[in-house]
């Protein structure tokens, strides 16, 4: 893309600044997806990124794209007010063949001294490499300036394999961490619930049991709540009636019995293709999830969990009734 | 074990047994197998019934009704007590086991889906087995999902309707709060005022009325009402009318009641199409010189009504009758009696729409494009006048117009009989007619001339000399052969057994093999090494051919060879 800066810059597939809560503090984060040179699985049913990749360049343009990119960030935005940066490309960030190492050093050297959190898939997290960014990034200011985010979604293999695809296991997320930690980063772990193939109660259930599977390996916990992006296969699923994203009830159940303060951005929340219930009670519901997600207090969830609704009746039906050969009941 | 005891078309009645559920006996603290008998379609707790499908074991295993054949093998799970099933489980079914249809409810809102998939299901599996489809039946849906051919029901998606405060009608579904303690209705659940009960009870309600329908084969007129409820259900019943070659199989040949075609669906009923294309590919005219043609009457067999006493009177035997009618298209006075020209039932107002206009209109050309009559009497009036005028035009068929005004006036009548003055008279060949409808045109040295028909009208027996062949079936007008009218029906229509003697009628089992043209409620002829049968197919032959339950052929007179 040509802007006013001609082509010295680049848009990024997408940034936005916001809040974040992190050490216990509300600081401003500035987030990053950085279209790169594809994820190299490119299989997992609800990812809307397949196809969001330079194609046909070699090494050194991709580069220079991804350059290009970051240049458009430093000019868009002051980056002296971010403290925190999020960085993903819808694949993963320490994999060399689709961020090339001398990007990947242009863009630790341009946030050297703030936190990084970067996403990558776990066959990607290498000591070796990590240390070596984490040293670019370094000025001696933060105390743990790169996380490395990675998507386990589930601590069941079975359903990250069934319902996910996602190509790996609790087992390699687990040996991703102890690289990460050997190389003195932090890791974030992103959770998924309800993608499809799972009635409520096994989606329920499978978050609580992964919450607490992953507590030991997470300085950071979130959880994805499953949404409807075009040309994805549980949007396939979802017009054939075969998906519904999940109940906020659900959500709300999970966060309230967390026992740790799981980050959660419910995206699409109250609307059709994301997490929703009846409409009537999904907006309130949606804002204390956003709130409870920066606060970590769960008095407002609790509060809204007792209150109920109509359709929570519904919800209770849906978690007792709806069975692996009758789902989903409701839409 | 399941096993089909009353069919009408896709729909049957059928008998599920041995399922053992662990029933509690409260005095007694202890448990017991009770063995008990449901009579299907039914809705009922499945998940009692067949335990295991439920059970924790088979968590995670759920795969959408349309996932590939790759996905459904790899997660599909296998119960203990029924099998899943989906349009691309590839998976064996044994004859009466229990099929969970699994997901069916998400496919209910999408016709074309939903047709394709009961085909490709049905067409895959012994025709004695279970369907159930969980979590989808409704008031006012479930003679949709019975008319598909589903058996069993669970009470889900009404109990959903309940929690989601919606009161259920087979009529539709209304906010309860509108609708629920309104007089509407007063069940056991409206009266306490219990939503869930009365939802339930408006289910089982349902499906005993269509149970009702079934029994008196009149299921095809109450789905012909109930799928207006939907535009989904309207494009379902369309579409399996659409799929001739799968709905034909399950139609019977005869209902033994009226058939009334009282809407636009009505003429895309299996059996008409199939009485259409038998008139005109099977049927041998008794003559093809001359023929006239003419309205239907109310009153059936036409000939006992006052215009055709008429009209007949006028004609003299002088041409051949030939009645013109919707739905039907054409009925040869020799056919009258059979089903469903002498059953059915039809609004007359005069006025024809354009699609009965087009279905008749190709019905007629069609049948005068293969019979080659030199002459034609066309004494018609209003709208079917210009139907049948269309059609001879398009055959190329020469004509005459014999009425003026009214039909059974005194000129009208008068000016018919003098246009046919001049020609033969050949009284119409019942028996030729009805063999070659019935059984098939090809019988080469099958002659009727040596055959009179004796008795009184609807009391007919088909006699050779003294040698009775065929006595006439007094509720279908179909010929019923005793062994020496088979004799003459030198093939089609025979079902072969293995070297036994029937003791009684011959249950699918017993089959060995049969034709393929064998539908329910046919005459045919049992073949064995040692004996021979004659009697009514109680089932289709692809239906005698897959099942190991159920009587196949209900036996007359049984000959040991």
């Amino acid at each position: 893309m040509r802007s006013e800066y001609g082509d010295r810059v680049e848009k990024p597939l997408a940034c936005w600044s916001g809040k974040e809560t992190h050490n216990g503090e509300i600081i401003d984060c500035l987030t990053i997806i950085f279209k790169s040179g594809g994820c190299s699985w490119n299989r997992c049913t609800m990812c809307g990124y397949k196809s969001e990749r330079y194609r046909n360049v070699t090494c050194d343009e991709l580069t220079e794209n991804i350059k290009r990119q970051l240049a458009y960030v430093l000019s868009e935005y002051k980056i002296e007010k971010f403290p925190l940066i999020k960085i993903f490309t819808s694949g993963s960030f320490f994999d060399s063949n689709e961020v090339p190492p001398a990007a990947r050093d242009a863009i630790g050297a341009a946030f050297r001294g703030k936190t990084i959190i970067a996403e990558s898939r776990t066959e990607c997290v290498k000591s070796d490499i990590l240390e070596g960014f984490r040293e670019i990034i370094d000025d001696g200011s933060q105390k743990t300036p790169l996380y490395v985010a990675m998507g386990l979604e589930t601590s069941n293999d079975f359903i990250r394999e069934k319902c996910i695809d996602k190509g790996h296991t609790f087992e390699d997320f687990k040996t991703a961490v102890s690289q990460a930690r050997n190389a003195g980063c932090g890791t974030k772990t992103y959770l998924m619930m309800k993608p499809p193939y799972l009635t409520e109660l096994e989606a329920m259930n499978d978050m609580q049991s992964s919450i607490r599977d992953v507590i030991p390996y997470s300085d950071i916990i979130s959880m994805n709540l499953c949404n409807i992006q075009n040309m994805t296969e549980v949007e396939k699923l979802w017009k054939q009636n075969a998906y519904r994203p999940p109940y906020l009830w659900s959500v709300l159940k999970v966060l309230i019995e967390a026992g740790t303060h799981v980050l959660c951005d419910p995206v699409a929340g109250g609307k059709k293709r994301g997490p929703h219930n009846c409409g009537k009670c999904d907006y309130e519901i949606v804002d204390a999830i956003r709130e409870y997600s920066l606060s970590g207090d769960t008095e407002m969830l609790k509060m809204l969990y007792e209150k109920g609704c109509d359709c929570k009746n519904e919800w209770e039906f849906v978690l007792k009734e709806e069975k692996p050969f009758c789902m989903p009941l409701t839409h | 074990m399941f096993e089909a005891v009353k069919r009408d078309g896709i729909a049957r009645i059928g008998i599920l047994s041995g399922v053992g559920s662990r029933v509690r006996c409260e005095s007694a603290q202890e448990e017991q197998t009770d063995q008990i008998r449901y009579q299907t379609p039914i809705a009922i707790d499945v998940d009692k019934l067949f335990p295991d499908i439920s059970d924790e074991r088979h968590r995670f295993t759920s795969v959408p009704l349309f996932a590939s054949e790759k996905f459904t093998a790899r997660y599909m799970p296998e119960y203990k007590d029924a099998v899943f099933k989906t349009p691309n489980s590839g998976n064996v079914a044994e004859s009466g086991s229990m099929l969970v249809i699994a997901n069916w409810q998400t496919v209910l809102d999408n016709p074309r889906y939903y047709a394709d998939a009961v085909i490709k299901i049905k067409s895959g599996v012994p025709a004695d087995t279970c369907m159930y489809a969980p979590a989808s039946a409704l008031p006012s849906n479930v003679c949709t999902l019975i008319c598909s051919g589903f058996d069993l029901f669970d009470y889900r998606a009404v109990d959903l309707k309940s929690v989601q405060n919606i009161f259920c009608t087979q009529d539709g579904e209304f906010p309860a709060e509108e609708a629920f303690g309104r007089g509407i209705c007063s069940c056991s659940g409206c009266k306490k005022g219990d939503l869930k009960e009365h939802n339930r009870n408006m289910l089982d309600n349902e499906i005993e009325t269509v149970k009702y329908f079934i029994r008196t084969g009149h299921v095809r007129e109450l789905l012909e009402r109930r799928c207006r409820n939907t535009a989904a259900q309207v494009s379902i019943m369309r579409l399996f009318d659409e799929n001739y070659e799968f709905s034909e199989k399950r139609t019977p040949i005869v209902r033994p009641t009226r058939l009334y075609a009282n809407t636009g669906e009505s003429m895309k009923r299996p059996e008409v199409k199939r009485f259409v294309n038998r008139v005109i590919e099977r049927f041998v005219p008794s003559r093809t010189d001359v023929a006239v043609l003419i309205p239907c009457s109310a009153k059936k067999p036409y000939s006992q009504s006052q215009s055709h006493i008429k009209f007949q009177s006028a004609i003299q035997n002088r041409a051949h009758e030939i009645i013109i009618t919707s739905p039907l298209g054409i009925v040869p006075r020799e056919l009258e009696r059979i089903y469903p020209a002498g059953h059915y039932d039809v609004p007359v107002t005069g006025y024809w729409d354009g699609e009965e206009r087009a279905f008749i209109t190709d019905a007629i050309a069609r049948y005068f494009e293969k019979n080659r009559y030199e002459k034609v009497f066309v004494h018609l009036d209003g709208d079917s006048l210009g139907i049948a005028e269309a059609a001879l035009k398009r055959a190329g068929i020469g004509y005459e117009v014999t009425a003026s005004e009214r039909l059974t006036s005194a000129e009208s009548l008068k000016k018919l009989q003098d246009a046919l003055q001049g020609y033969r008279k050949v009284s119409p060949d019942i028996i030729g007619g009805t063999v070659s409808y019935q059984f098939g045109a090809t019988h080469e040295n099958f002659d009727s001339s040596k055959l009179r028909l004796k008795g009184k009208f609807l009391r007919e027996k088909v006699l050779m000399g003294n040698r009775q062949l065929f006595s006439v079936d007094t509720e279908t007008g179909c010929f019923r052969p005793t062994f020496d009218g088979w004799e003459l029906i030198e093939s089609g229509y025979r079902v072969y057994i293995d070297n036994f003697v029937p003791q009684g009628d011959i249950l699918a089992p017993g089959v060995s093999d049969c034709d393929r043209d064998i539908r329910e409620g046919d005459e045919v002829l049992v073949v064995g090494e040692n004996a021979l049968a004659t009697g009514k197919a109680m089932m289709g032959a692809d239906e005698m051919l897959s099942s190991r339950r159920g009587v196949a052929v209900r036996v007359r007179k049984v000959k040991k060879l």
